[in-house]
């Protein structure tokens, strides 16, 4: 993975200590609470319903197991025993306290990492595939072009106070595993006719309260151009976006104002003045990076005979190497995916013991590195075939290894109402709800792939628009209601839910999702049809009959 | 108000900034909001004349004033407006050699980006002021990105 050099070093030093200055004037009370606040977002932190809460990018969701036992230590020394894992792979503490965050930055500092822009109206983590470079499917790994896109947004003078948040995400291959058509711009690299490799550009997807699917603004860039690229399309929504109203200053109203022919015309006008400049990458440059990308000595004996005997005896093994392992592109390799969704905590959750033992993990069984996912886990991606039932008993005794991913209790959810400010309603007690309704995992496992996504209010933290399941908590007169989306997909045909109906009651969530996978169940023509492809296929009308029945 | 020109604090201004509807006066240097510029600059010309501006103004008649005034003040109307870093930008990219003051909403923890916009004034207020708010500018040396005076970006170093 990437190190840092020299320069890298000493910016998130000297940001260590201008953002303690900072914290110092706000203290001192020299700097006003709407500009303090303003700063300290830019660092992570925000003031929440009971502490603030702090969040620590994870760039591209790569982390080193040094880096996992920092993040141990934090949540052991200055948070009460845990973090939790966002959809943009980073990770919060929901109990720093102000004054201790400065401390907390300088110790992230040591391991190379920092809180730089995990919030505020700036440019975010580049977030990428779990899978990047493991992956048969993957052209190219992604993540020195997101490495590359870091060092570039990182305390841009000219891009610190946008209309409004920007996230980028950056994809390798035909598979999105990074949601990446709901982000301000998505990546893709694709291969032009000639045969050369660049990026699909699509610009102004995202949820929150207008969710939008992002649209092609380039079919192909020459990657060499990616760094100017991005700062035409910028540069024209800062000079551009509404500041108006915070509810209409994404990047995705002006494109859908402007309309997308308008807005890539301003674009690339700008583009042209800006192209042959040294926002230019060298082939020079790119290789630097890449090779810091390059491929860990995969060991040639790694495949075992030995393990279909142990799928064959052991029934519990063979349910988590199916559902959550992944096909490697190395043979004898496999990609093993952490399940963070264990039975009855809440989604994305991690304490400082897990941390060390996934750490511990990775430097056994698969050179030192782990990944943060989108959906709220942890990726080890370079396991031998013949460790995987030592990793499979160590993490279950770890409480890591239920075999959820990619099913109904794999949710996507925020913290919502508990620890949130902005939220609306509560999400863990749904969580909790649906997890001892469906506790059941061979029911999970014939239902298949299901992507509940559950949010807390509009603002759609947990991308509940695009699960195929959604669910968004809403405050009806002092109660909590819930309401339903059906067929919402983040991944490669992406789409948004289509709303199922009124309003569910709080203590009707999980009867609700089991009439939906009951009438799914009833209406898939084989097992092999999804959840997905059923709601596609049919609508949510059936869906719809069945949860409101009783009302007729 | 606190001036800073080129990282150092001075004490004459000779410029004096016009509200909308006030009156010409007939010698000394003026700044003036865009749209008096326009009706004025006729009047106005062989004289010494800055011309304010802002992220609502339109974009190609702020880039026409380059060469056409000594100074451009450019107002930050709130400080979560970021539209004048790149106004400055656009302005030193065309060219303007004159003076680009950054007016507003102008205060420590955001001096160092927009000397790197290309401001090389900055009118701090008042009560904002202390002299330490010049150590800002060397509070973070490492630059990723090239901007209006070195363009060479720090990323090839990595």
């Amino acid at each position: 993975m990437y190190q840092y050099t020299e320069v890298d070093q000493k910016l998130v030093d000297e940001r260590v200590a201008q953002y303690r200055d900072q914290t110092r004037r706000y203290l001192a009370g020299e700097l006003p609470d709407e500009e303090f606040r303003a700063l300290r977002l830019m660092n992570g932190l925000y003031i929440q319903r009971q502490a603030p809460m702090l969040r620590v990018a994870v760039p591209y969701g790569l982390l080193s197991s040094t880096q996992l036992r920092k993040l141990a230590h934090i949540a052991r020394t200055y948070d009460k025993g845990y973090g939790h894992f966002t959809t943009r792979t980073n990770i919060q503490y929901n109990w720093p306290t102000l004054e201790s965050v400065p401390d907390i930055l300088a110790e992230l500092a040591e391991v190379q990492m920092h809180a730089i822009q995990t919030s505020g109206n700036c440019i975010r983590n580049t977030t990428t595939d779990p899978y990047a470079g493991v992956i048969a499917s993957e052209l190219e790994d992604p993540r020195p072009w997101c490495e590359i896109i870091r060092q570039w947004s990182t305390l841009h003078p000219e891009f610190a106070y946008l209309p409004r948040k920007f996230k980028i995400a950056v994809t390798g291959g035909p598979e999105d595993r990074a949601a990446s058509q709901v982000h301000d711009i998505g990546l893709h690299l694709v291969k032009n006719d000639a045969g050369e490799t660049g990026f699909e550009v699509l610009v102004g997807g995202g949820l929150g309260r207008t969710p939008v699917i992002g649209k092609q603004i380039n079919p192909f860039l020459n990657p060499q151009d990616l760094l100017s690229y991005l700062e035409a399309i910028i540069r024209v929504y800062n000079l551009n976006g509404r500041r108006d109203n915070k509810y209409k200053a994404r990047i995705k109203i002006l494109v859908n104002t402007m309309g997308i022919d308008t807005f890539r015309e301003q674009v690339e006008a700008e583009w042209a003045e800006i192209r042959e400049s040294d926002l230019r990458l060298s082939q020079d440059e790119i290789d630097k990076v890449k090779a810091q990308f390059a491929p860990p000595a995969y060991a040639a004996d790694a495949a075992d005979s030995n393990l279909d005997a142990l799928l064959a005896q052991n029934d519990d093994f063979r349910a988590w190497y199916e559902r959550n392992t992944v096909e490697h592109k190395v043979p004898g390799y496999r990609i093993v995916v952490v399940s963070l969704k264990p039975y009855l905590k809440a989604p994305g959750d991690i304490t400082d013991l897990q941390m060390e033992a996934v750490a511990d993990l990775a430097d056994r069984y698969s050179f030192g590195e782990i990944r943060a996912t989108h959906h709220q886990n942890l990726v080890l991606a370079d396991v031998k075939q013949s460790d995987l039932h030592e990793v499979w008993n160590s993490l279950n005794a770890n409480n890591l290894a239920r075999p959820n991913i990619g099913t109904l209790t794999d949710m996507i959810v925020c913290p919502g109402f508990d620890f949130c400010g902005l939220a609306n309603a509560k999400t863990l007690n749904i969580a909790e709800q649906i997890n001892e309704k469906f506790e059941n995992v061979d029911y999970l496992h014939d239902v298949g792939e299901v992507r509940l996504n559950m949010s807390g209010c509009i603002n759609a933290c947990a991308h509940h628009h695009v699960g195929h399941i959604g669910i968004l908590g809403v405050d009806k007169k002092g109660e909590d209601w819930y309401q339903f989306t059906l067929g919402g997909s983040s991944e490669a045909e992406a789409s948004l839910g289509k709303v199922l109906g009124k309003a569910i009651a709080a203590d009707e969530v999980a009867n609700t999702i089991e009439t939906i996978l009951l009438t799914y169940i009833d209406q898939r023509d084989s097992e092999a049809e999804s959840f997905l492809e059923v709601v596609r296929r049919v609508g949510v009308e059936p869906f719809k009959e069945a949860v409101y029945a009783a009302d007729h | 108000m606190p001036l800073i020109i080129d990282r150092t604090p001075v004490a004459e201004d000779k410029w004096i900034t016009l509200e909308e509807d006030q009156a010409i006066p007939a010698d000394g240097a003026v700044i003036l909001p865009l749209a008096q510029w326009l009706e004025n600059r006729e009047t106005l010309a062989g004289r010494e004349v800055g011309v304010q501006v802002n992220g609502d103004d339109d974009l190609e008649q702020v880039l026409t004033l380059n060469g056409q005034v000594e100074l451009i003040a450019v107002e930050f109307p709130a400080f979560t407006d970021g539209r004048g870093f790149s106004i400055a930008r656009l302005l030193r990219r065309a060219g303007y050699k004159g003076q680009i003051r950054a007016v507003g909403d102008v205060t420590r923890d955001r001096l160092a980006h927009l000397e790197r916009c290309g401001f090389d004034a900055l009118l701090v207020p008042e009560d904002r002021y202390t002299p330490d708010v010049l150590n800002a500018f060397e509070e973070v040396s490492v630059r990723y990105q090239g901007g209006a005076s070195i363009t060479r970006p720090a990323y090839p170093q990595s």
